[in-house]
C-alpha cells in the first residue's frame, strides 16, 4: 500500500464489516468482505452495497457546455433531455480512449460527469485543455467532496426507498435506467441515476461526504427486507466481465480505439466533428486489426489479462479481462482478437502458462442485463 | 487461524506433514485466507519430479494465480483429485480434505527450511 493512496469517508465503515483492503485507482478500496463468489451472488439475486467513491466526479456548466461535450466525447450529446444519460468515451485525436465514462444531462447548461477513479486526473487535464479554447464553458472536478455509492440487485429499489420522502418514492419508480435525478438525503442535496456496473438493476448514488456515513447505514438498515450486504470490487469486477462492461486498463487503454473496444453503439460518426473521429472513419474504412471477443473456457484454466490466444497455431490476440464466470459456471473473459483471423462460433487456444486450453469465442454479452426490467 | 502442531512449514505458505512416508503437503490457512475464494487448483502428475523450491502447481483465486513450491525435493506418487474436482475444500479444511500431494522424499530432508507451527504463526504474524 502506498501512502499516498486516498481513503474514501467510508474508509472506518469498511474495516468494521472486516473488508480486505487494496490499492485501486489511487484509492484503498474494499476488494471483499466475506467471499467474491457469495457477493457476487448476493448481487444477483438480492441486493449489493458497493462504494465506488473512488469513481471521479467532473461538472462541466456554461452556455456552450452541450456544444464543449459534442466535440470531445463520441455519443450524441444533443439526444440528452434534461436528467438523461449516455455511455461514452474521449478520445486523443488518434482516436485511442483518453477513458469511457457517463455523462448526464442536468440541464441544457450543466452536465454532471462520472469518470474512472484511475483516470480522473488525467481526463481533467485534457478537458482544461480542450475548454481553454472555447468560450463559455468551465469544467470542475468535484471528485473528492463525492462519495458514490452504488445499490445493485433485485431488491435495490427497495432498499433505495428506504432513504426516500413519499413524493421522491414516486419519483424513483419513474426513473428509467440512464436517467438521474436530483434528490434530498437527509437534508442534503445528492444525485440518484439507474444506472450500474453489474449487469442488474440498480443505482448509483451520488452524495457529498458528510452524508456517506448515514447514507450507507440507511441502505444497510434495508438488510432483513433486502438482504443486502456490502459488496467489494472483487465481485463488482465478476460481475462486470459476465455483463461484458469494459474496464478502462484491461480491456482498453489511450491505444486502442472504441470501434475496436467494442462500443461503436456508443460511437455517432453522423454526428458531425469530434476529437478522434477522423481516426475512426480510416480505421472503419481501413477495416478493424482488433476487436473485442467474449470467450467461454471449453477446459479448465482461467483466462487472465495478457495470455495469449491462438487459432490453428496462429497468435490472434491477448485476452483482456478473466475470471470465473460464477453465474454462468465456468471461465471466460474477453480478448482483443483479429476479426480477420477469427469469429464467433470458432474455437481457439488460450495458453495458460505454458498449456494451450481451448475456449469458443461466444456473442457477447455473456450474461444479459437486466437492468431495463 | 490454526496451525497444527505435527506440521512444517514454509515461508511460501505451504505445509508438510513428515510423519509418515509419504510425505503430505499443502497450503497454510494463511495463504487460503490471503487469496480468497480458491477456484481452481492444477496439479502435477503422479510420477514427476521436483528439486525442493521448484514450482509444482498453481493455486488461483477469483483474482489471482499463485504457484505453489515443494517445500522438499522429490517425486509426486498421488494427487488429491478431489481437491482439484472441488477447490473449496482447501478453504474448509486446508490441512485434511485440502490436502495437494503426496511425495517420496529423494533425500534427508533439510530440516533447517522447515518452519515449526510457532515460528510459522509468528513469520505471518509480521508478514
Amino acid at each position: 500500500m502506498a501512502d499516498t493512496d486516498l481513503k474514501t469517508p467510508l474508509y472506518q465503515v469498511h474495516k468494521a464489516h472486516g473488508a480486505k483492503m487494496v490499492p485501486f485507482g489511487g484509492w484503498l478500496m474494499p476488494v471483499s468482505y466475506s467471499s467474491v463468489l457469495q457477493e457476487h451472488q448476493t448481487v444477483r439475486t438480492a441486493c449489493g452495497l458497493f462504494d465506488v467513491s473512488h469513481m471521479g466526479e467532473l461538472q462541466v456548466k456554461g452556455p456552450a457546455a452541450t456544444t464543449f461535450l459534442q466535440r470531445v466525447s463520441v455519443n450524441d450529446v444533443t439526444r440528452l433531455g434534461d436528467g438523461e444519460g449516455q455511455y461514452t468515451a474521449i478520445l486523443h485525436p488518434d482516436g485511442g480512449m483518453i477513458d469511457d465514462l457517463i455523462i448526464y444531462r442536468i440541464q441544457a447548461d450543466h452536465y454532471f460527469v462520472c469518470v474512472n477513479a484511475s483516470n480522473t486526473d488525467k481526463d481533467y487535464q485534457w478537458l482544461l485543455q480542450q475548454a481553454s479554447a472555447m468560450a463559455g464553458v468551465k469544467v470542475t472536478n468535484e471528485s473528492t467532496q463525492w462519495c458514490q455509492l452504488a445499490v445493485q440487485g433485485p431488491k435495490s429499489t427497495l432498499a433505495v426507498e428506504a432513504l426516500l420522502s413519499p413524493v421522491t418514492k414516486a419519483q424513483l419508480s419513474g426513473l428509467n435506467y440512464m436517467q438521474i435525478m436530483p434528490v434530498k438525503l437527509f437534508g442534503v442535496d445528492g444525485l440518484i441515476a439507474r444506472t450500474g456496473y453489474t449487469g442488474e438493476h440498480g443505482y448509483e448514488l451520488y452524495v457529498p461526504n458528510a452524508i456517506a456515513e448515514r447514507t450507507w447505514h440507511g441502505l444497510m438498515e434495508t438488510h432483513s427486507q433486502t438482504g443486502i450486504q456490502p459488496i467489494g470490487l472483487g465481485a463488482r469486477d465478476t460481475l462486470r466481465l459476465e455483463a461484458c462492461y469494459l474496464l478502462y486498463g484491461n480491456d482498453m487503454n489511450d491505444g486502442v480505439s472504441p470501434l475496436e473496444a467494442g462500443i461503436s453503439w456508443a460511437v455517432r460518426l453522423e454526428k458531425g466533428d469530434f476529437v478522434g473521429r477522423e481516426a475512426l472513419v480510416a480505421q472503419k474504412a481501413a477495416g478493424l486489426n482488433r476487436s473485442q471477443f467474449a470467450l467461454r473456457m471449453n477446459e479448465d484454466g482461467i483466462p487472465r489479462h495478457g495470455m495469449e490466444v491462438f487459432k490453428d497455431g496462429d497468435l490472434v490476440g491477448v485476452i483482456n479481462s478473466g475470471s470465473v464466470l460464477p453465474t454462468l459456471g465456468g471461465a471466460g473473459g474477453l480478448a482483443l482478437l483479429n476479426p480477420k483471423k477469427v469469429a464467433v462460433g470458432d474455437v481457439v487456444e488460450v495458453d495458460v502458462r505454458g498449456k494451450r486450453k481451448l475456449a469458443r469465442l461466444v456473442p457477447k454479452p455473456l450474461y444479459k442485463a437486466k437492468v431495463k426490467s | 487461524m490454526e496451525f497444527p502442531n505435527g506440521l512444517k512449514y514454509t515461508k511460501d505458505h505451504e505445509w508438510i506433514d513428515t510423519a509418515a512416508a509419504p510425505v503430505t503437503i499443502g497450503v497454510t490457512a494463511y495463504a487460503v485466507d490471503q487469496l480468497g475464494d480458491i477456484v481452481h487448483v492444477e496439479l502435477p502428475k503422479v510420477g514427476d519430479s521436483f528439486e525442493a523450491g521448484a514450482a509444482f502447481g498453481t493455486i488461483e483465486s477469483t483474482k489471482t494465480v499463485s504457484d505453489l513450491y515443494m517445500p522438499v525435493a522429490g517425486k509426486v506418487v498421488e494427487i488429491n483429485k478431489a481437491a482439484v474436482a472441488n477447490p473449496q475444500s482447501l478453504q474448509d479444511d486446508p490441512y485434511k480434505l485440502g490436502w495437494l500431494v503426496k511425495v517420496e522424499v529423494k533425500s534427508k530432508i533439510d530440516a533447517s527450511t522447515l518452519l515449526d507451527a510457532k515460528a510459522y504463526q509468528h513469520f505471518v504474524a509480521e508478514a
